[in-house]
């Protein structure tokens, strides 16, 4: 009986399994060809893009408005445009949020905003009911105090929780350093976010939310006819003003390598982004070879440079990607993952090498199949996405690409050349001029020094603004300000620093200063005339031009080429506060507003820090803890939403006269920087201010 | 009124009927044990390729916890055909991309090729399951990388550990007592033959769904699917076939008596001495028994709290309910109870806990369905200097209300319609499609659920919810976890 089993089965093994050989791999059969269906566009009266993509393969459709304004810069109201996204859908003059939430979820619907769409996605059946809801958003939205009030909250919340995510934190940094002075950079904080009102919102949406150059995508269920249809129905009454219109400056490369480190306690591993600014935009014709570059390096796949080298090869991470973010305002390059503490600085070298290998050698022919087929792939695959084809139609007339860009895709994809990508990668590519940003535990903070051109690491905090890390002071304001004034006077006791500072009658110091956005060097004149005289001027075109002046009582300030302007009363007011060699021998006098912060460490050398309020101006004075010296003062004034901060910093102090003058000087306004050194310091001279008469 | 509401009703009844698409897809099994499904569909030129194992972390033993995930990434290492980092490689440069995921009760791979590459994708898989490369350089290099993955989804996220906690203490018997992601300990203490003989218990041609979806033809595909599977051997010649791979002259003769150079080399099964057919026929004979562990259909006894230190900034909740395995009869009206909690902006937690109460930034629940039970999940992220206990007493209130109260009709309306809209969106890529007639397969034994899912959820009334939510919320059986920011 068994014996009949086995013979069974060896016949039935015969018979069932033909020969195979497995080391030979299957060859493709005959590619298909990629059809890429038309979308169809049309303009509606009120000045709306209608582009719609059919596809009924599912009953549903989506119907995605997005608005044609640029964007703002926000500074500080950073993150109103986020709250404007979180609140269009909070209710309207008809519904309630309640209302509006119920119906809704009543047909099963999607309908969302952000900070510059409303998009609905439901059942084709559901259709005139969704559109019923989007339509009373968008003409009605009310932003209700009450969920003002909330979001504003859930906001704050959501900030704490941002504080132990190192991926946003990662994120924060990315952009504050990639993009000063952008819109990209606009980072909520606990700040800005107490700065926004429902009034900001309301005039926001107002502005941005207009039928001037928007754009309505409709994909799925529906057809032409139907579309115009539900587009004249449903928002043929929408009306507004123009779209916004701006232009961004480009975003300026870093300065050799820069390291920039937030630090997350406890974290066991380090969020690391190397990254730099790419100068190019959405449509350039250098953006699909630069994409396979990035493709290459580390842009998806198993099968990439950097997932390779860190992931497969060295097992330092789960995942190592880069990324090129192309966009309509501004681009970037990123590639980075998460990483163990130990290796942290081990990864950031292989990411390094990898920089600097991509920029001077030649690409291997395999690599940039594997990639242009891997692109190509994901082209065909994308298309399964009804949502594609629309998308396709809205970047092209969006960015104004040709006709027949995604047409040409995959044959232009397929010219791209080794060349090309050397070429690309030493245009735009860098591994000596990056930002390195680093989000981990304090103990990795010493290894990662080492990548930064001048070893200064700058510390952020978790949204990318300057970190400050301060401790209690072990002395009183009062004990700090006498012993900065002892220690700049070389004097042993009130007693001597009074009469030594009675003895001056004038102070004469020149510098001269150098920035690499100045064509020339500036030589500033500084004058102090005993007890409250002071003056400044600049060297321009040979000549000596009055910048300020004040006598104790008046003054006025003055540009080169510009008329004079009288200082007002609440100028004078604030100059007497400062007024004399020294201002803090004014405070007890005068009624400065100041008070010890606590020690801060910056750069490994401790600071007392004490904040002066006056008005709308706050200031930061940092004195060295161990020579009591005054090494930096931060200024930061306030013009309306705008902030001004300007710093400057004193070192290299000597000795003139028994009292200590700093000799090296810099000074960053925005950004501009200037830095330079005194050329002169003299006492008791005989200072010519016939240029200051009145 | 009552009428109308009644029209309504069947209205909505039938139009869901004409909403769910119908998955036509054809089935069979390979003699090797192999089910296949396949499911044609032409438009876009793209195919999905996915194998799915029954194996998961449940299959695990306690002191070999992460093994089924761990395997997911061998298994990425290549075969006796396809070189160390080859095997992604060879998928992105045919235009193709992959993945892989593992959870309590399954391992599922896949790709998604451009459909004229099907017959590599088939080839890719078929070498995989026949004779991956398990050895110790790859073992080294993932036992690595799955360390990273750890620290990066769950020691490095906040809230990160709440779903190994919370199972550990939901399950304190059944192996869903650990998470997939396992022990690195565990993993570290393990030998290469522990690795090889949970690939020859679980890696065989029994215990795998080959379901493909898209752009192929059924009659070419069931060809290249017998040349590529229907020719892999059955029962445990696969692993007498594995050993002849792997193990030495000296091993192979120890274990079988047998010379290795007694079979042939190129088509194993195709050994012309007669002790070698004879032993293949008898491994063949000889049925791979995979050890199934058991429905978990025991309670919890009585309610379990405790705090954990986590690094966050914003305390959270996070409460376990036992709930029934996934085929029980009573998933559907849980599901539906679940949408009536949490599905959507209006459902009830929104609304009082985050909106009305402003208590919590995030609240929701969610059923956690598996093979053997499931857990029902509430959870809350708390707003600031709001404490847990009383968002604990606001998800009581809700938990109570749905136990005494009916919910209305027009709620009701409101998630039967939501549940639909979900269905329609289920299936809307090949992929998807491909693995959710793979799942039905194995989990209902029944691939034709996909088609009859909307008839089950339309089965629900109102009073099953009811029913359901006092059978399976129980108050005094329960898991409570605070999470709270560690000491500064």
């Amino acid at each position: 009986m068994k014996n009949q089993v086995i013979i069974a089965s060896i016949l039935l093994s015969g018979i069932s399994f033909g020969q195979i050989d497995r080391s030979v791999r299957p060859t493709p059969a005959q590619a298909k060809k990629i059809e890429l269906k038309d979308s169809e566009v049309f303009t509606t009266a009120n000045g709306i893009t209608v582009i719609l993509s059919e596809n009924h393969k599912l009953p549903r459709v989506s119907f995605d408005l997005s608005m044609g304004s640029d964007s703002k810069i926000e500074g500080e109201k950073a993150g109103l445009s986020d709250m404007v996204g979180a609140l269009i859908m909070s209710g309207t003059s008809n519904r309630t949020k309640d209302e509006l939430d119920k119906e809704i979820d009543f047909i099963g619907a999607s309908l969302s905003a952000d900070r510059n769409a409303i998009s609905l996605s439901c059942l084709t059946k559901h259709m005139d009911k969704g559109l019923t809801l989007m339509k009373d958003v968008l003409l009605n939205t009310s932003f209700p105090e009450s969920e003002f009030a909330r979001i504003k909250k859930q906001n704050e919340d959501a900030l704490l929780s941002a504080k132990s995510d190192a991926g946003t934190m990662a994120q924060n940094a990315t952009v504050k350093v990639n993009f000063p002075g952008h819109p990209y950079s606009d980072v909520m904080n606990e700040t800005t976010l107490k700065n926004i009102s429902r009034e900001d919102v309301i005039n926001y949406y107002k502005s941005n939310f207009t039928p001037d150059g928007a754009y309505l995508v409709v994909v799925g269920d529906i057809n032409r006819a139907q579309a115009e249809e539900m587009a004249s129905k449903y928002l043929g009454d929408w009306k507004g003003g123009k779209k916004y219109v701006a232009t961004f400056p480009e975003a300026a490369m870093p300065e050799g390598n820069q390291v920039t480190f937030v630090k997350k306690r406890g974290a066991v591993q380090s969020v690391v982004y190397v990254t730099f600014p790419v100068n190019m935009k959405t449509g350039d014709v250098n953006q699909l070879p630069s994409t396979v570059l990035n493709g290459i390096l580390g842009g998806g796949g198993f099968g990439t440079r950097l997932m390779q080298n860190l992931r497969e090869d060295k097992a330092y991470t789960y995942g190592c990607y880069s990324s090129m973010n192309i966009t309509e305002y501004g681009s970037w390059m990123s590639a980075g993952g998460n990483f163990r503490n130990a290796v942290t600085d081990s990864a950031i070298t292989q990411i390094l090498k990898e920089f600097e290998l991509i920029t001077t050698e030649i690409v291997k022919d395999e690599e940039i199949n594997l990639t242009k087929a891997s692109q190509a792939g994901g082209f065909a695959r994308s298309l399964e996405s009804p949502s594609t084809i629309a998308r396709f139609a809205l970047n092209t007339i969006r960015y104004n690409l040709p006709k027949d860009y995604y047409q040409n895709y995959l044959q232009k994809l397929e010219a791209v050349s080794k060349d090309d990508i050397l070429s690309m990668s030493k245009k735009y590519f860098t591994a000596s001029n990056c930002n390195i940003i680093v989000v981990g535990n304090e103990e990795i903070l010493d290894k990662i020094k080492q990548f930064d051109s001048d070893g200064k690491v700058t510390i952020l905090d978790e949204f990318g603004n300057t970190y400050i890390d301060i401790t209690p002071a072990d002395i009183s304001k009062e004990q700090l300000i006498s012993n900065y004034l002892l220690a700049v006077t070389k004097s042993a006791s009130m007693k001597e620093l009074n009469k030594k500072l009675k003895k001056i009658k004038s102070v004469e110091r020149v510098s001269e200063m150098s920035g690499s956005q100045m064509p020339m060097t500036l030589k500033f004149f500084n004058y102090y005339i005993a007890p409250t005289t002071e003056a400044t001027a600049l060297e321009f075109q040979g000549n000596k031009m009055p910048l300020t002046f004040f006598d104790g009582k008046s003054g006025y300030t003055s540009a080169p080429m510009a008329s004079k302007k009288d200082m007002t009363a609440e100028e004078i007011a604030k100059k007497k506060k400062d007024a004399g060699l020294f201002q803090e021998m004014n405070y007890i006098t005068h009624k400065v507003n100041y008070s010890l912060e606590g020690i801060q460490n910056e750069n490994d050398v401790e600071y007392y820090v004490i904040k002066i309020v006056d008005g709308e101006t706050e200031s930061y004075d940092y004195y060295n803890r161990k020579t009591f010296m005054k090494e930096k003062s931060l200024t930061i004034t306030k013009e309306g939403d705008k902030t001004n901060e300007s710093t400057q910093v004193y070192s290299d102090f000597k000795e003139v006269n028994g009292i200590l003058f700093p000799h090296t000087l810099s000074m960053n306004m925005g950004p501009m920087i200037l830095s330079g050194q005194v050329t002169k310091v003299e006492v008791n001279g005989k200072p010519d201010m016939k240029i200051f008469k009145k | 009124m009552r009428k109308l509401l009644l029209l309504g009703m069947t209205l909505s009844i039938s139009s869901w009927m004409l909403a769910q698409q119908k998955i036509n897809y054809v089935e069979y099994d390979l003699p090797n044990g192999i089910h296949v499904i396949l499911h044609e569909e032409h438009a876009t030129p793209i195919v999905a390729v996915s194998v799915l194992y029954h194996v998961g972390s449940k299959n695990e033993i306690s002191d070999r916890t992460g093994f089924a995930h761990f395997f997911e990434h061998l298994l990425f290492e290549g075969s006796v055909n396809i070189e160390r980092g080859e095997y992604s490689k060879l998928v992105e440069k045919n235009g193709g991309t992959l993945n892989a995921n593992t959870s309590q009760d399954r391992t599922f791979y896949y790709e998604i090729l451009p459909s004229n590459q099907l017959e590599l994708g088939l080839w890719l898989e078929s070498e995989r399951m026949l004779h991956a490369k398990v050895d110790i350089k790859g073992i080294e290099t993932q036992r690595s990388v799955v360390k990273e993955e750890k620290r990066q989804r769950v020691d490095n996220q906040p809230y990160g550990s709440f779903f190994t906690e919370m199972f550990k203490r939901v399950f304190p018997v059944h192996p869903y007592n650990w998470a997939p992601i396992g022990s690195m300990e565990h993993l570290d203490a393990a030998q290469e033959d522990d690795y090889v003989n949970f690939y020859k218990n679980y890696y065989v041609p029994c215990n795998a769904t080959l379901s493909i979806a898209g752009d192929l033809n059924i009659e070419q595909t069931k060809k290249w699917i017998d040349k590529y599977f229907g020719s892999m051997p059955k029962g445990e010649a696969v692993n007498l076939y594995r050993d002849f791979i792997n193990l030495d002259e000296d091993s192979f003769q120890k274990r079988y008596a047998i010379s290795k150079s007694k079979f042939y080399q190129k088509d194993f099964l195709k050994s012309t001495d007669s002790e070698a057919k004879k032993l293949i026929a008898a491994y063949s004979a000889k049925q791979i028994v995979i050890k199934r562990t058991s429905k978990d259909n025991s309670t919890l006894k009585a309610m379990t709290k405790d705090v954990i230190e986590d690094n966050i900034e914003l305390p959270g909740i996070f409460m376990g309910y036992k709930f029934p395995e996934q085929t029980n009869p009573d998933a559907y009206a849980l599901e539906m109870m679940n949408e009536v909690l949490s599905g959507g902006s209006s459902s009830r937690i929104n609304k009082t806990i985050v909106e009305k109460k402003q208590m919590a930034s995030f609240a929701f629940s969610f059923n956690y369905s598996l093979e053997d039970a499931g857990i029902g999940i509430f959870a809350a992220i708390a707003s600031k200097d709001i404490a847990l206990d009383d968002i604990q007493k606001e998800f009581d209130i809700q938990i109570e209300t749905i136990k005494q109260e009916l919910i209305s009709e027009e709620e009701f309306q409101k998630i039967r319609n939501k549940v639909e809209n979900n269905l329609v969106s289920a299936n809307s890529s090949i992929a998807g499609i491909a693995e959710n007639l793979a799942d039905s397969h194995v989990y209902f034994g029944n691939a034709n659920r996909v088609n009859s899912l909307m008839e089950n959820y339309m089965k629900v009334t109102r009073e099953d919810i009811q029913r359901v939510a006092k059978k399976y919320l129980t108050q005094d059986a329960r898991v409570i976890l605070h999470y709270v920011p560690k000491a500064k």
